[in-house]
Parts: structure tokens; sequence; C-alpha cells
């Protein structure tokens, strides 16, 4: 719908002839001026006219001012409302503010230099809205492409990850020896840090989706699946996992944002451990307190400075230079975290260890 | 389980399916592997062969992104075959990136146990075949 900026189109109702004609003669020559008498026409104009501005007057016999906005107002949201009235009414005020969203109250009889400047500014009002509306239709567009793309590329990146390290696991199952074990190991060391990230962007994307997936969680299996996922990383076989779960009865949790959650914990677990330390643990805990599950991951790793703490989860932030996470992981795990309608909590200490809890509302 | 176990793997992708079946031996959870590269395969095997498949436990794992017929509406096809194929069935969806909307899908369907996450992870399987028989 192009805007000719000279041509502003202005519907003009009234149930007095004289004024809809004075209008019409002072107007005319700068703007497209419709003029009737009769609401059901100026419905008519609407729908059939690229309309900017209506301008009505308040008192008809038929229909108030206010009334034909609140008419109009589902169907033709766009064109800036002016209400038109020769009482100093002040009930017709509120309800042309509140029920006919008009832009001005204009007084009769008008100044017609006034009544111009009111229109040209309404005018500018209607244009520069309908221009936020087209950028808005052009990012929503452009979003919805880029999602599109995010999702469609990281699909089609892990498909032939997936079958790579399914070989590489079946490789290992049937037994493999001497230089060549060794190089497979690099090899799935190599493809398991290009799953994580593509993953990580696959979850990045998953989380923008609003809701719940609520399914009736078993602990026991999820802790297994994660810990067997992370089993032939790189040095996890020296991690001693520890399983303590202390919660009875059936919990409904959105089971792919706390996979989210307790992979990111786990990894980094595995990651930082302390190669100094004899006996690497990491130790999973599951207990229930009044209305939240507490889910805590908790380490004796190489732990984290104080002051490194608060930036954690800033998206794209690493701690350490030698180790070739992406920064994405807590990021992704608080905002996981978040969309369950609970929260992550973190404790600790260098050389010592680190302590990282989930809470979660039981329903 | 009193009922022989026969699984059921279909997928587009040779590697996979080679990879999934010789996990699946290897763990000793069975060595009755059939496997099909299309849902209209695997179609025909289930109404061809009744008498053959319901006189076992099946476990079927259905890739989701397949072409021509995917996992999903290959579900829907199973749903028009005869209650006694059904109940004979055990249902996973396999993919190799779970999207919640599979999920959710998933979830309406009350055929699918569960949507599993490509490579496919025998013991965790065996665990819900167990916790589900």
């Amino acid at each position: 719908m192009g805007t000719d900026k000279n041509k502003i189109n202005i519907l003009y109702l009234d149930d007095e002839e004289n004024n809809l004609t004075s209008f019409k003669a002072s107007f005319r020559r700068e703007f497209k001026v419709f003029t009737t008498t009769s609401a059901s026409e100026a419905v008519q104009i609407l729908t059939e006219n690229d309309i900017h501005v209506v301008i009505s007057d308040q008192k008809m016999p038929n229909i108030s001012g206010v009334e034909f906005f609140e008419l109009i107002i589902p169907d033709f949201p766009d064109p800036i409302r002016m209400l038109l009235t020769g009482y100093a009414d002040i009930e017709a005020v509120i309800d042309s503010i509140n029920k006919g969203q008009v832009y001005r109250y204009i007084s009769k009889p008008w100044n017609e230099q006034e009544l111009r400047i009111t229109i040209n500014n309404a005018f500018e009002l209607f244009d520069s809205k309908r221009q936020l509306q087209l950028k808005n239709q052009e990012l929503e567009k452009a979003y919805n492409e880029l999602e599109k793309l995010v999702y469609s590329a990281s699909h089609d990146l892990r498909a032939p990850l997936v079958s790579i390290l399914g070989i590489l696991k079946l490789a290992r199952a049937e037994g493999v020896d001497g230089a060549a074990k060794e190089y497979l190991a690099m090899i799935e060391k190599t493809v398991g840090k290009l799953d994580l990230f593509v993953q990580n962007l696959i979850n990045y994307h998953q989380n923008m989706k609003n809701g719940q997936l609520l399914a009736n969680v078993n602990f026991d299996l999820i802790f297994d699946e994660i810990i067997t996922n992370y089993r032939h990383f790189d040095g996890a076989n020296e991690v001693r996992f520890i399983k303590d779960i202390k919660a009875d009865g059936d919990f409904n949790l959105d089971e792919m944002r706390l996979k989210m959650v307790l992979n990111n914990f786990i990894s980094n677990a595995v990651k930082f451990r302390d190669r100094t330390k004899p006996d690497p643990f990491i130790k999973l805990n599951v207990e229930t307190e009044a209305d939240n599950i507490v889910i805590t991951c908790e380490d004796n790793g190489i732990g984290i400075e104080k002051e490194l703490i608060p930036r954690i989860y800033d998206m794209f932030y690493r701690i350490t230079e030698d180790n070739n996470g992406s920064g994405i992981g807590l990021y992704i795990a608080k905002e996981a975290a978040e969309r369950m309608g609970g929260s992550i909590e973190v404790e600790s200490n260098i050389g010592s260890g680190s302590k990282f809890v989930i809470i979660i509302p039981k329903n | 389980m009193s009922k022989e176990l026969q699984i059921i793997l279909v997928d587009d992708n040779d590697i996979d399916i080679v990879v999934n079946s010789k996990l699946l031996k290897l763990a000793n959870f069975s060595q009755n592997i059939s496997s099909f590269n299309s849902g209209r395969d695997v179609i025909d095997f289930l109404g061809d062969s009744e008498s053959q498949i319901t006189d076992k436990q099946n476990i079927l794992l259905l890739d989701i992104q397949m072409p021509i017929m995917g996992g999903f509406e290959c579900l829907d096809k199973i749903m028009e075959l005869s209650p006694a194929i059904q109940e004979s069935l055990m249902v996973f969806m396999l993919s190799s990136s779970i999207d919640r909307n599979d999920i959710e899908r998933a979830e309406k369907n009350p055929a699918v146990l569960k949507v599993l996450e490509k490579p496919l992870d025998v013991y965790l399987l065996k665990r819900l075949v167990e916790a589900n028989a």
C-alpha cells in the first residue's frame, strides 16, 4: 500500500451537511477528502479506500462519534481517529480517549489553520506507525528465516556426526588394539568436541521455545544416560561417579531441559577435574525440600576463582584458555533452568572443587 | 519376557543400520534383527508377515527423519494395521537431534514409548524395554 505524502486520505463523518461542505471546501485541494452523513457509508468508504485519518462528529442522531470509533477499531485499527464536538462534554472526552482511542479532540467551530496542522500531525503518526509495522514484519521474516536456518543446519550437521560416533562406539565395543585404538580415541575426542558445539546450538534453539514438555522423570536413568555419554570422553574414565537419589515419587519435569542442565554440569565437572588428585569424583545428588527438587553435582575438581563466578553464565564467556569449549554451556543451562521455573546456584573454591545446584519446583 | 525378542530397525542411513544392529548384537540384546531402509518397506513387512510378528515381542526403532515417509507418517500407517500386530510392538523413535515438536508428537501417540537420541544407547534401551515389559 503506497502512501503518498501529498495525498492524505481523510474520512469525515458528520450528520450536518453544512459542516461536511465547509470542510471539503477548506481542505479538498491538499487532502483527498471523503465525507458522509451515514456511519454505514463511512464503513463502506473505509473498506474501499486506504484511509489515513478519520474525523467524526460526536453528537449524531443514530450513533455517537465514540460509538462509531468503537465499531470500526476491530477492522480498521490503523487510521488515526479524531473526535469533533461542539460541547464541552467531559463525558465524551473521557469516552473518546478510553473507548474510541482518539488521537485528538477538536472543538467546533474549528480553526482551519489549527485543524490543518492537526491533520498533518495525525498523518505523520499514521505514517510512522505504518513504517514501524513494515519494519516489524521484515524483522519477523528475517528472524523466522534465521531460525529455520539454524534449525536445519544444526540438524543436518549432527546426523553425520552421530553416524561417526556410532561407528567409533562399535569399534570400541568390538575391540581395537595398538595404534589404531589410540587414533580412534583421538577421532572420538575431536568429533565429540564438534558434536558438543552442534548440540549446544540445537539446545540454544530448542530453549527459545516456550512451554514445558513434562514427562515422568527417572533420575537414575537420566544420570546413567549422561554418564554413559561422557564415559569415553577425554579422561572421564578416571572419574568416579557417585549417585545418591533421595527423592521418592513421581516427578513430572521437562526432561529435555533437565538433561541440558545436567549434561552441562557433568561435562564441566569432567573437563575441570583436578588431574593432580588421586581420586577425582563427581557426586550426583537428588533431594526434595518443601516444594522443590534439588539436584546437586559436586566435584573435587580445580574449582573456580571467586571473582569469576558471577561471569560464568555469560554467553561465550570462558574461564580457561586450555579448554576448547565455546563458553555457551552454562548460559544455556541457566536459561533452561529458568524456563523450568527453577534456578541454578554455584559454590566453588579454587583447589577444592565446585558444587552446581539446580532447584526446580515439583509441579 | 516369555516371547522371543525381535528388533526391527528402520533407518534410511545404512551406516546407522549397521552400527545399531551390531551394537545390539554385541550387547546380547537380541540376535534377531531385521532392518529396513524406508517406512514403506517396514509397513509391507509387518502387513505381509503377521504370524511371524505377533508371536514375538517386537522392538521397533523408527528413525524420524527419512525421505518419502518419515517416522511419524510411518507410525500412522502402523496404526492402520491389525490390533494384534500393534500389540506386539514396542515403538521407540530415533533421531540424531531431538526436537521439542517431535517429543510433543510422540507423547500424543500412545504407541511410542520414548524418543531416543542417536547414537543408540543400548543399555538405556534395555532398561526402558524392561521397565515397559
